[in-house]
């Protein structure tokens, strides 16, 4: 009998280990800090010289420290779930110290610590978290310009501004910890929701989701819609990686944004002859082109133009798309058939080469590129649409709405067409990674944006002729391309696994 | 024998005219025949009978005052409809509405009143396909129409079939998406606002020398005439000249056409080669560490633009570690390793996930679980029962995504400097050398439905699933 029990109490602490997403967490964080503490230390030393990097090995060591860190956090919180099943406050504890490895940058560390540390975690605990990290992660790239020998003349009030809003956001977070619960907020917290809200101005998408989520809780009583958000947003921040994209695109978003204000625009377009082809150092981290144009600025400047056309590449077709297979899907045989087999031309054209056909008709520039890449996605769109519509024009409510005699173009769009949008958006996700890399690649080829715009396609086009001897400029661009498509994908893939009803 | 032959016809017609266009089709295809017949249809006239009949049984009705009672009957519903749903009409709307609604309900009664007479002294309603068919009960009506009516006949055995029908309605198919993607490219490039003759000749060209160029290369012709030579040109592989060097656009075509083709075909190979063994792996030891690795591997794969990639590539294992050559060159197999792992990268990461996930939830269907109970081990089941179904979407998700390789080859061709189809249509868009665009693009659709055809028709073959379908459709 006792054996029984025990065994049972076995197999339920192994499952207990099996189910915990921050012990998940912790190994996901420890391999991806190892890899990049290989990273720096490949980079720290110079095979053909010997030479050491003082400044990369510097980091390699910073960073190997908080991994190894991180491997003893991630063994004990093993041996904590195989022995009682629950993760004992001293480990959890053991997260305050590894906030520092935030100092070095280690932001996977600092995003598991502050999982860690909070037991209970509501949703707008990890929003606040999120929005924390954002703002620092902000004002460390803006920081960077420090270093530059001048700065632009909004550079200083605004990373006061931007300091003083991240004060803001650490206080909100120690308030969220004290006094907001998984469906209740009390009732002042009004006011800080809608000072985050008029803070999201500054481009960090967090705070805006942040101050929702607390207004809703401040305001509404209405417990079925919290109980879906709170299950939705649940979903999607325990899936460490997601938010590790989502994390990524908003950072760049909100940089986007800043940067106008504490970025030089000129070093990033004028040409500057005394400062040819630096190689990375202070000044200019990601060194400089063969004009003397900082690098590091034009990838900053460039995240603007990406973020825009991937968008905009992604909203145009989705709309266009989304309302002719709705249309197809709802009304008859005939219209369906005549829509469907129209859009097999389009889609019978591989979207790179019908966006070149487009661009060699009309000409190179980002309005023409956007409308390039838009036509040839329609077709997707229209499909992954009509399927759903076909799908959804089945259910009860739909019935419901024509016996109260509802108009057909009313049911489409007031009923139908809402309940089937989740994949549309996890759809959308998914190809706007591929929407960037075809903007960057068509500049790349000279079709894209307009050569003069630092954007990360043209950088490269630079950065190719130069390959043999300053191949930094190659580097630097693709790895933020790759940065961004590879967080989208993730945010889809993670968005797909939270909206998608077959997985419930 | 001409009983069997005469009833498997007459099957067949019936059948067939149930759709429009097949309709339409046959009586093209026997239009002797059919002439001949309609002539002796409407001479027969019993379909005369039936009107005349319906006649009778619609006065009949009015003269009992039915159509008054349903009136009625149809303002009382329409005034109840009215005041639940608090709508204000006009009686006079409503009067409106009853009578169209009565007036209907008239003429669909008696017409099913008088077909249902007409079936109780056992005649049919006639139209002149029933007619037809009856016809073609006859074996000696068959004896004395087949030479006549030979088309029609072989095209009724064609349809007799239903894997030759779905073929053939496949085939319809992509020759129509061909002609429309011809027609839309056309367009896309006729309505652009630039001039090739002026970006040929120079801004110092006189009138007459840039009308001269138009009318060596047929762009002072109408719209629709020049789109009739472009299609003509693509089906007979005769596209004229280009604008710039005056060179034969379908020869340069099929000379750099192979390149292409080669470099995708080996891709596709190392990514079906690679990818679904992984994606196996990670389906049998689903959340492991290895899964894990695999898919991110996977998901980073499908990050890298092929272009960054390329460069890393040259940057690493020609100028670094001098192992394979930058360029490609014809004939030198070393150079196509790069070109090839660089096209097939995202193909390879998409297939790895997609089987993945395929097998994934095919595992978990009930016909596994009892392959299991009924003792087979989990090698058996998975080799036997699970891998052959989960292909089935893989192999289309291949089809597609060759397409689109296809298409992204143009940005591998220009960083390996590989003189391709992709590589030439980018060097023409500037002037815009309009046949050589057109012939590309065209071309690699063409290429593109025609692999994706054969796909299609693999899978009615083999796929039982829709087979079936097929079959009962």
């Amino acid at each position: 009998m006792r054996q029984v029990k025990s065994m049972k109490d076995t197999i339920w602490k192994r499952h207990s280990l099996a189910v915990s997403t921050e012990y998940t967490q912790a190994n996901f964080t420890w391999v991806l800090s190892l890899v990049l503490t290989v990273i720096f230390l490949w980079n720290s030393i110079s095979f053909k010289t010997g030479d050491v990097h003082p400044v990369v090995f510097g980091l390699f060591c910073v960073w190997a420290v908080t991994t190894v860190f991180q491997v003893c956090i991630t063994r004990k919180m093993k041996k904590d779930l195989l022995q009682t099943g629950v993760i004992q406050p001293g480990t959890r504890h053991l997260g305050y110290v590894q906030l520092v490895g935030l100092l070095a940058g280690n932001i996977f560390a600092g995003a598991f610590a502050f999982n860690l540390v909070n037991a209970k975690k509501s949703v707008e605990y990890t929003f606040a978290v999120y929005t924390l990290l954002t703002q620092l992660a902000v004002l460390a790239i803006s920081s960077v310009n420090l270093f530059k020998p001048y700065v632009s003349d909004t550079f200083l009030p605004s990373m006061g501004t931007l300091l003083l809003i991240g004060l803001f956001y650490l206080v909100v977070l120690i308030l969220i910890v004290l006094h907001v619960h998984e469906y209740e907020a009390p009732r002042w917290m009004t006011w800080v929701a809608l000072l985050l809200l008029a803070t999201a101005v500054s481009g960090n998408l967090f705070a805006l989701l942040l101050g929702w989520s607390l207004l809703m809780k401040t305001r509404s009583s209405d417990h079925s819609r919290m109980l879906k958000w709170n299950v939705t947003w649940e979903k999607i921040t325990r899936n460490s990686t997601a938010m590790l994209g989502m994390f990524f695109i908003l950072l760049m978003l909100a940089i986007s944004i800043t940067s106008r204000f504490t970025f030089d625009y000129a070093l990033a377009v004028e040409n500057n002859y005394s400062a040819i082809l630096q190689p990375p150092s202070a000044a200019y981290p990601f060194g400089t082109d063969n004009f003397g144009r900082d690098v590091f600025s034009r990838i900053v400047f460039g995240a603007r133009i990406s973020l825009l056309v991937g968008l905009a590449a992604t909203i145009v077709p989705g709309v266009i798309g989304g309302f002719l297979g709705a249309i197809a899907g709802y009304y008859s045989n005939h219209v369906d058939n005549w829509i469907m087999r129209l859009l097999d031309i389009l889609y019978s054209i591989p979207g790179i080469l019908l966006a070149i056909a487009i661009i060699a008709a009309f000409g190179a520039n980002t309005v023409n590129l956007i409308i390039a890449l838009s036509v040839g996605a329609i077709p997707t769109y229209a499909r992954t649409m009509r399927a759903n519509v076909l799908m959804v024009s089945n259910y009860d409510f739909v019935d419901s709405a024509k016996a109260l005699g509802e108009s057909d173009f009313a049911i489409l769009f007031k009923q139908v067409v809402p309940n089937s949008l989740a994949p549309m958006i996890v759809k959308s996700t998914l190809t706007i990674g591929g929407a960037v890399i075809a903007t960057s690649s068509l500049s790349y080829l000279g079709l894209g944006v307009e050569p003069h715009i630092p954007e990360w396609g043209n950088i490269l086009k630079v950065g190719s002729s130069y390959l043999e001897t300053n191949s930094y400029l190659a580097i630097f661009p693709g790895l933020a391309i790759i940065l961004l498509v590879l967080s989208f994908n993730f945010l889809g893939d993670g968005l797909r696994d939270a909206l998608d009803p077959k997985l419930d | 024998m001409s009983h069997k032959a005469a009833s498997f016809f007459g099957h067949s017609f019936r059948k067939a005219s149930g759709r429009t266009a097949y309709q339409v089709l046959l009586l093209l295809a026997g239009l002797p025949l059919h002439l001949f017949t309609y002539f002796s249809y409407i001479r027969n006239g019993r379909d005369r009978q039936y009107t005349s009949m319906l006649n009778s049984v619609q006065s009949g009705l009015a003269d009992r005052g039915q159509k008054e009672k349903w009136l009625e009957e149809y303002k009382d519903q329409l005034e109840r409809k009215q005041k639940f749903f608090r709508e204000n009409v006009s009686p006079a709307d409503i009067h409106r509405e009853a009578e169209k609604l009565a007036d209907e309900k008239l003429s669909a009664e008696s017409k099913r009143i008088s077909e249902m007479r007409l079936e109780q002294t056992g005649q049919k309603k006639e139209t002149y396909f029933s007619y037809f068919q009856s016809l073609l009960q006859k074996p000696a009506f068959l004896v004395v129409s087949f030479i006549p009516g030979f088309f029609m006949y072989v095209l009724l055995f064609l349809m007799s079939n239903p894997f030759i029908l779905y073929i053939a309605e496949r085939l319809v198919q992509s020759v129509g998406v061909i002609i429309g993607v011809a027609v839309l490219v056309f367009t896309i490039l006729y309505i652009s606002p630039f001039d090739p003759a002026t970006n040929i000749l120079g801004e110092s060209a006189t009138q007459e020398q840039i009308s001269n160029f138009n009318r060596l290369h047929g762009l002072d012709l109408s719209y629709w005439q020049q789109l009739w030579n472009a299609l003509k040109g693509i089906a007979t592989f005769d596209l004229g000249s280009s604008f710039a060097g005056n060179e034969d656009v379908a020869a340069s075509i099929s000379n750099k056409f192979p390149v292409t083709l080669t470099i995708a075909l080996f891709s596709v190979i190392m990514a079906i080669v690679i990818a679904i063994p992984v994606g196996i792996l990670s389906a049998t030891r689903p959340n492991s560490f290895l899964d894990y690795s695999f898919m991110f591997i996977a998901l980073i794969g499908l990050s890298i633009p092929n272009f960054w990639q390329g460069l890393i590539f040259i940057l690493g294992f020609s100028i670094h570690l001098n192992w394979l050559p930058a360029t490609y060159s014809p004939g030198h197999a070393l150079s196509l390793i790069m070109p090839v792992v660089v096209l097939g990268t995202a193909l390879t990461a998409s297939i790895a996930r997609m089987m993945r996930s395929s097998l994934l939830e095919i595992i978990n269907e009930d016909y596994i679980i009892t392959a299991r109970a009924k003792g087979l081990s989990y090698a058996q089941t998975l080799w036997r029962h699970a891998i052959g179904n989960a292909m089935i979407p893989v192999v289309t998700v291949i089809g597609l995504l060759f397409g689109g390789m296809l298409g992204g080859a143009a940005v591998t061709e220009k960083v390996f400097n590989i003189r391709g189809i992709g590589s030439y249509i980018v060097d023409k868009q500037f002037i815009p050398d309009i046949p050589a665009i057109m012939g590309g693009v065209v071309y690699i659709a063409i290429t593109i439905s025609l692999v994706n055809l054969l796909i299609d028709i693999l899978y009615a073959l083999l796929d039982p699933r829709i087979r079936s379908k097929i079959d009962h459709s």
